[in-house]
């Protein structure tokens, strides 16, 4: 059984997260707490210095959304450089281990600015926001791909040679990773209609 | 002279029918502009991998010429949609568009892209072999990135500000300086 979980870490800790999710459901944990952040999403419109200055500013704003996308931009480079390479569409003649390397500081970096420039935004229109359902889509789309890429995708990557992987697993990681990303930038942009 | 063509060109525009189609059409005009910036988002990806493994962020252990030729192609697929979709969100809107401030420094930006990225990709060709393995490219080249990514950002910001109407015709004061930048015809009636 111990070396049955030892072998298996990150297909039983996959397993064990998508187990707590359908418990939060199935108990209502996520309708229940849904109500208490209205507070805090109030909070960060009226009170918190970020809600001012986006809404009192708008040249501001605009900006930082343009920051927000820039760093999309750079996320969807460095998802489809190494994702089209897992996929052999891309650079085939170089190692993937080496791509997938070479684009994850990248990665992280232009993550952390789309979620810092994301708050900012929000903030400025956080009254709304947290009534539409695609928002919280995104969230849920973006803590997905997060956890994804830093808990799953890189450490399988970076664990062995590529070539001891099988095919159809880096395939799979590609593809998923594709479409996760697509969905938040998907609905991040659906927001603005909504 | 040539903002009163502007203007008339815009207005043969907006009198077509496909264009108030596009316009009123709220899932058309939305799915042009959501493809618009997720192909955006495409274009820029690969344009900043590139820029970044110039200046030695990004894929340094890569041959620049490798990075810059692999990533043209998806580069130029996502700008080539996302210029189509440009001239129907441009054809959906004339009249504001070409009188708006920000939709023209943004097609002045371009222009400076374009150059840019002509000199960038002639430096490059000229001397890769030299440097070709190195993490950082030289002064000359990094400049031409740096530029590149200074340009392009200023050329979203622009994009996002021409959603505002800070600087419209139909709301500032007649012969005022953004008027003038605006191209605002004296006695229009439409905006």
């Amino acid at each position: 059984m111990i070396s049955f979980l030892s072998l298996n870490r990150r297909t039983v800790g996959l397993a064990v997260i998508l187990l707590v999710v359908i418990l939060l459901e199935a108990l209502e944990v996520r309708a229940s707490i849904y109500p208490g952040l209205l507070p805090y999403f109030e909070w960060l419109k009226n009170s918190s210095w970020l809600g001012y200055l986006g809404t009192t500013y708008g040249s501001v704003y605009a900006t930082v959304e343009a920051g927000h996308l820039i760093s999309m931009a750079v996320i969807g480079g460095t998802i489809l450089a190494t994702d089209l390479r897992l996929l052999g569409v891309l650079f085939r003649d170089i190692p993937s281990e080496i791509i997938t390397a070479g684009t994850f500081k990248c990665f992280k970096v232009s993550l952390v600015c789309a979620i810092a420039t994301g708050i900012f935004c929000a903030a400025g229109v956080a009254d709304k926001v947290y009534y539409m359902e695609v928002f919280w889509i995104k969230m849920l789309t973006l803590l997905t791909g997060s956890c994804f890429m830093i808990f799953i995708k890189q450490p399988l990557l970076s664990s062995r040679p590529h070539s001891e992987i099988n095919p159809w697993i880096l395939r799979l990681l590609a593809v998923t990773s594709i479409l996760i990303w697509f969905t938040v930038a998907a609905t991040g942009r659906w927001i603005g209609f909504s | 002279m040539l903002n009163e063509l502007v203007y008339d060109f815009a207005i043969w525009l907006d009198d077509s029918a496909w264009s108030t189609l596009l316009h009123e059409s709220y899932y058309m005009y939305n799915w042009v502009e959501s493809i618009h910036v997720l192909t955006l988002i495409v274009c820029l990806g690969m344009l900043f991998m590139i820029d970044l493994r110039m200046l030695g962020y990004a894929l340094p252990n890569i041959p620049a010429s490798n990075i810059a030729q692999r990533l043209n192609a998806p580069m130029l697929v996502g700008f080539t949609v996302m210029f189509i979709t440009g001239i129907l969100l441009f054809y959906a809107v004339p009249v504001r568009s070409s009188q708006s401030v920000w939709f023209r420094l943004k097609m002045a930006l371009l222009v400076a892209c374009a150059v840019n990225a002509y000199l960038f990709h002639k430096r490059m060709n000229e001397s890769v072999a030299s440097w070709d393995n190195n993490a950082k490219a030289p002064k000359r080249i990094r400049m031409g990135a740096a530029l590149s990514l200074g340009f392009w950002s200023l050329v979203v910001i622009c994009g996002r500000f021409i959603a505002y109407d800070w600087f419209d015709c139909e709301y500032t004061d007649p012969n005022s300086f953004s008027q003038f930048l605006s191209g605002c015809i004296a006695g229009q009636t439409r905006y």
